[in-house]
């Protein structure tokens, strides 16, 4: 493994992005970054830019408007840059899939590395979810 | 509660021609079923006034017509009025209320684009939520909308 994937697998940052969701998932990602589960000891870290992260977080179900800023923001992205799903919205839209408004999931708009499934999944299982990421590109 | 038998007797008399339908559903809600072509002598009445608060609109396919509800809450009695109006499915227009007051200018934008009714007069008619590649002339909310996008994948892949 090269050096520098190491250094970002050390301590990946992380860009949280809600293309429409119902905010629900957003507050199980905001518990991570609280004192109970605490995702800083993996070296995990909530940044304000794209700019600046390894990791894309993306909650909810890709509407029509929000599927293009999603398109921007992932080119904007250093790369490599792992793409994490979390909840049913943005693994297959949930309830809205025959929705006007929400053409296509999350994973035929940019690659997805990573599905964390619920409806909002539990803080622990986000947690699970970026372990595993984190094991399968190290290759363990 | 004798401020609001006054304020409804009040509505009642001064737009005799206007009103289609009355119905006072409970001590906090009112419908008041109006002519379409009345709607801003009602709604700036009630809102100027009578000093209510304009909480928002609705538009509602009905399939036999479109309408639209204008709801208006008098805070200091509890009281919740409803303006409905029916429009012809084939031709919905009505006065805009935005020139009358601001609150109206966003929800009948949305209205525009999202049922097709046409506000006439008002001061900037673009589309407020919809994406720039939504065709013209399609509205979402329609009871016979049907699906435009061959693009889109409506099953889960499982």
């Amino acid at each position: 493994m090269s050096i520098t994937l190491n250094a970002l697998l050390k301590s990946p940052w992380v860009f949280h992005l809600s293309t429409g969701s119902c905010n629900n998932c957003d507050i199980e990602v905001l518990d991570c970054l609280t004192p109970r589960f605490d995702i800083e000891r993996f070296g995990m870290l909530l940044t304000g830019s794209i700019k600046h992260a390894d990791v894309l977080l993306v909650t909810g179900s890709c509407n029509r408007k929000s599927a293009n800023r999603l398109k921007v923001l992932y080119d904007q992205a250093p790369k490599p840059c792992v793409v994490i799903a979390i909840g049913e919205c943005s693994l297959s839209r949930g309830m809205f899939i025959h929705s006007y408004n929400c053409p296509v999931p999350l994973d035929k708009i940019i690659p997805v590395d990573a599905y964390i499934p619920g409806c909002p999944p539990k803080p622990e299982a986000i947690i699970a979810g970026a372990v595993k990421l984190i094991q399968k590109v190290r290759g363990k | 509660m004798a401020r609001r038998e006054e304020i409804l007797k009040d509505i009642q008399t001064r737009f005799r021609e206007d009103i289609v339908d009355f119905f006072d559903k409970s001590s906090k809600r009112v419908y008041i079923e109006i002519k379409p072509e009345s709607i801003v002598r009602v709604a700036g009445y009630i809102f100027k006034e009578l000093e209510a608060r304009f909480n928002i609109a609705s538009g509602v396919d009905a399939r036999t017509h479109l309408e639209i509800l204008y709801h208006f809450s008098l805070e200091d009695i509890n009281l919740l009025i409803s303006l409905r109006v029916k429009l012809d499915r084939e031709n919905p227009e009505i006065d805009s209320l935005a020139p009358v007051f601001k609150g109206a200018n966003w929800i009948e934008r949305e209205i525009h684009e999202l049922l097709g009714i046409n506000f006439r007069g008002h001061p900037d008619l673009r589309r407020l939520l919809l994406a720039k590649e939504w065709p013209a002339g399609v509205y979402p909310l329609r009871a016979d909308y049907r699906e435009w996008d061959r693009n889109a994948i409506r099953d889960r892949g499982v």
